[in-house]
C-alpha cells in the first residue's frame, strides 16, 4: 500500500498568454490531506484541472492511484471525486435528485441518505437548488464529489466566498473524508484553512512549487519563527530611525509594524527602549508565532493576498 | 431527469406546448372562411341613378361582391381613413375605379370582378347574349380539401416547432451548459459523452412528439383537419426535419461563447427562415430569384413535403429533391457541429 495516491513529474501547461504550470513535481501519499496553497493566479486550479483530465498537459507525467489517463481514463474517473471551483446545477433540482443523478453515472455509489447526512443537508434534501444558501450549495458540491465513494478527492477552493461559520462546516466535512481514509487534494488561498486542514502542503507561485512540507515544518524552516507586532491607533508611521536603532528589518503594514525575530524574549527590552527613545506612539505589542503567510512572504517577498 | 426539469419550467412549457396551439386557434379562426375576407367595393352614389347603374349593381351582386353604397362625402372620408381597397365612382358617361396602393392584392382582385360585372351589365342593357365566365374552383395542390387556412397553417407550425426546438432548445442548452461549466462537471464523471448526447436527443424527440400530438389533436377537434396521408410518411418527414434542425442547433452552438451571443446568432438564422419559408403565408408574390433561394433553404422544401403528405395525402416520391435538400443541410450542419463542438 505504499503506492502514492498521486504522483506528478515535470507537469507543464502553457496557455496562449501565460505559463500556468511551469514544471510541477508532487507526491501525495494515500490517506493524507494535501493542500496547494498560493495566491490567485499561481496555477493551482490549472494544476488540478490537468490532474482531473479536464485540460491536457503540454508535457509531464501524471499517475493517479498508479493509473494514467492514456490507458485508464474511465477507471480513474470512477475512482476519483471532483469538486470544481464552481459547480453550477439546475435551479429547480433538489439535492436528493442531484446526488441520485450523479450517482447514476458511476458503477459504485454511496447511498444518497448517507451523503445527505454527512453534509447535514437532510432538511434541505427536497428543496430546489436555488433556495439553498451558498454554504449549503457548497456542501452539496462536496457530497457530489463523494457519490462514487472515491479513494481520491479533489477540492478546488472549497470555501472561497463563504462566511466563517459555513467554512467551519465545510472543514468538518473535509476532516470526515480523511477519517474515512480518503486522500484529499485541495487548493486554497487561505493560510488558516491550509494550517487547519492539511497534513502536508505545497506552496505555489507563478506556476511553480516553491516549498513543500507539513505546515509546522514549513514554519519551523523559517529562520525567524516569531514575529513581534506593534499596533498603532491609525496608519503606521515610517519606521526609519527606529529600525536603524534596532538593527533589524521592520515591515510596515496598514496599521502595524512587523518585526520577524528568532528570539522575541531577547528583543523585547531593546525594542521598548528604542520605542521610548524615538517616541513611537504604538498602542499594543503582540508576539506571535510565524504563520504560513510569513512563509509565503519570506519566500516570494509578496503577501498571499496581493 | 431532463424531462422532469423541463416540466418544472412552466415558461418553457408554455412556449413550446401552448403557444403553437394558440397561434393555430387564433389565425385559424380569424381566417376561417377559406377565401379570406370577402371582397368589397365602395360605390359612390350617382347623382341621378339611371338604368345603367341599376344593371351594374345587380351584376356586382351576382358576382358575390359586397357593395358598400355611400355618398361622395362619406366615401371620401372612408378613403381617407385607408379602409377602402377599391372605390367605384361615376365619371362622365361611365365609371372610374380608384385602387388603394396599400391594399393592392385585394384591390386588384376587386377590380377584376368589377370589370366583369360591367361587361355583364352592358350586355344585359344592350340585350346581347350574356358573356360566359370560366368557372373557378379553389383547392389545395393535391385536390383533397378546399384550402382552409388552418390546414395550411398547421403543418407550418409543426415545422416551425422543429426549427425552434433545434435552434433554441438544443443549441441554447449546449451553450449554457458549456458557459456555466455543467459540461465540465459531467466530464469528470465516467459517464460516456455519447450517452449524454443521446439523452439530450431522446428528450427533445419526446418533446417534439408530444408537441406534434397536441397540435394535431387540437387541429382535428377544432378545425376538423386530419392527416390525409400515411402516418408513416408523416413520421419520416418529421424525423428528417428533427434531425436536420437539431444538427443546426448543435452546429450554431459551436459558434457562441455566451448565451447572449447565441441568442443573437440563432435569431439571425431563425427569423429569415420563419418569414421566408412559408410558415404563415406563401411567397408566390415574391421575386423569382428569392423563391429560388428559399427553395434551397431547408425549411421551405420541408414544409412543402409536409403539406403535401398531411393535406393532400401525397407519397414521398415527388419530393425527393426537396427532402434531399433538407437532408443535405442536416448532414452539413452535423459535420459542422462535430467539427466545432467542444465541452468546455
Amino acid at each position: 500500500m505504499s503506492l502514492p495516491a498521486l504522483r506528478l513529474r515535470g507537469l507543464r501547461k502553457t496557455f496562449p498568454k501565460v505559463v500556468a504550470v511551469a514544471g510541477v513535481d508532487l507526491d501525495v501519499a494515500q490517506g493524507e490531506v494535501f493542500g496547494l496553497l498560493g495566491p490567485n493566479g499561481a496555477g493551482k486550479t490549472t494544476t488540478l484541472e490537468v490532474i482531473e483530465g479536464l485540460t491536457e498537459a503540454d508535457s509531464g507525467e501524471i499517475e493517479i492511484l498508479g493509473l494514467t489517463w492514456a490507458r485508464n481514463g474511465r477507471e480513474i474517473r470512477s475512482r476519483i471525486g471532483v469538486q470544481l471551483q464552481s459547480t453550477s446545477l439546475f435551479n429547480k433540482i433538489t439535492p436528493r435528485e442531484s446526488l441520485d443523478l450523479y450517482g447514476s453515472y458511476y458503477p459504485k455509489r454511496r447511498s444518497t441518505e448517507d451523503l445527505l447526512k454527512l453534509v447535514q443537508l437532510e432538511e434541505k434534501a427536497d428543496a430546489y437548488h436555488i433556495t439553498l444558501s451558498g454554504g449549503q450549495q457548497q456542501r452539496l458540491a462536496l457530497a457530489m464529489a463523494l457519490v462514487n465513494d472515491p479513494e481520491l478527492v479533489f477540492l478546488d477552493e472549497p470555501t472561497t466566498g463563504l462566511d466563517p461559520q459555513a467554512r467551519r462546516g465545510l472543514w468538518d466535512v473535509v476532516r470526515s473524508m480523511k477519517a474515512e481514509g480518503r486522500t484529499v487534494v485541495l487548493t486554497t488561498h487561505y493560510m488558516d484553512e491550509a494550517e487547519a486542514l492539511c497534513d502536508r502542503l505545497a506552496i505555489m507561485d507563478h506556476g511553480k512549487v516553491i516549498a513543500t512540507g507539513t505546515p509546522a515544518s514549513l514554519i519551523a524552516d523559517l529562520a525567524i519563527p516569531s514575529v513581534v507586532e506593534l499596533t498603532f491607533d491609525g496608519p503606521a508611521p515610517e519606521p526609519g530611525a527606529f529600525a536603524t536603532d534596532l538593527g533589524l528589518a521592520v515591515e510596515r503594514r496598514a496599521d502595524l509594524w512587523e518585526i520577524p525575530t528568532p528570539d522575541p524574549k531577547a528583543l523585547l527590552p531593546r525594542l521598548l527602549e528604542a520605542a521610548e527613545t524615538r517616541a513611537v506612539p504604538f498602542q499594543q505589542v503582540h508576539i506571535r508565532r510565524a504563520t504560513l503567510e510569513d512563509v509565503f512572504l519570506h519566500r516570494t517577498g509578496r503577501s498571499l493576498r496581493e | 431527469m431532463e424531462w422532469r426539469l423541463y416540466s418544472r419550467d412552466r415558461v418553457a412549457m408554455f412556449w413550446t406546448m401552448a403557444f403553437p396551439v394558440i397561434l393555430l386557434l387564433g389565425f385559424g379562426t380569424i381566417f376561417r372562411d377559406s377565401g379570406g375576407p370577402k371582397l368589397a367595393v365602395v360605390r359612390v352614389a350617382a347623382l341621378a341613378p339611371g338604368p345603367q347603374d341599376a344593371a351594374l349593381d345587380q351584376a356586382l351582386g351576382d358576382l358575390q361582391l359586397k357593395v358598400v353604397a355611400l355618398s361622395r362625402a362619406e366615401a371620401e372620408a372612408r378613403w381617407a381613413r385607408g379602409e377602402t381597397a377599391a372605390q367605384l365612382e361615376p365619371d362622365g358617361e361611365g365609371y372610374r375605379l380608384r385602387l388603394n396602393s396599400y391594399l393592392m392584392a385585394q384591390a386588384g382582385a376587386t377590380a377584376g370582378l368589377v370589370n366583369q360585372a360591367w361587361l355583364v351589365a352592358q350586355a344585359r342593357l344592350s340585350g346581347a347574349p350574356e358573356p360566359r365566365r370560366i368557372p373557378l374552383q379553389v383547392e389545395s395542390p393535391g385536390r383533397k380539401r378546399s384550402a382552409n387556412y388552418a390546414s395550411f397553417l398547421l403543418p407550418g407550425l409543426l415545422g416551425l416547432n422543429l426549427v425552434s426546438m433545434g435552434l433554441f432548445s438544443v443549441g441554447m442548452v449546449n451553450v449554457s451548459y458549456r458557459e456555466k461549466g455543467k459540461f465540465r462537471r459531467l466530464a469528470v464523471t465516467p459517464l460516456p459523452k455519447w450517452i449524454f448526447l443521446l439523452g439530450q436527443v431522446l428528450h427533445r424527440l419526446t418533446v417534439t412528439v408530444v408537441q406534434a400530438a397536441i397540435l394535431l389533436l387540437v387541429g382535428y377537434l377544432v378545425f376538423g383537419i386530419a392527416n390525409q396521408g400515411s402516418f408513416l410518411n408523416l413520421a419520416l418527414i418529421m424525423a428528417l426535419g428533427t434531425g436536420c434542425f437539431m444538427a443546426f442547433g448543435f452546429a450554431l452552438s459551436g459558434f457562441a461563447e455566451t448565451s447572449e451571443g447565441y441568442a443573437a446568432i440563432s435569431n439571425l438564422v431563425f427569423f429569415p427562415l420563419m418569414m421566408l419559408s412559408g410558415v404563415y403565408f406563401t411567397l408566390d408574390s415574391a421575386p423569382v430569384w428569392l423563391q429560388h433561394v428559399v427553395a434551397g433553404m431547408p425549411l421551405a422544401p420541408f414544409l412543402k413535403a409536409l403539406r403535401a403528405v398531411f393535406n393532400d395525402g401525397a407519397g414521398l416520391a415527388g419530393h425527393g429533391l426537396g427532402l434531399g435538400i433538407v437532408a443535405t443541410w442536416g448532414l452539413a450542419a452535423f459535420l459542422l457541429a462535430v467539427k466545432r463542438f467542444r465541452w468546455a
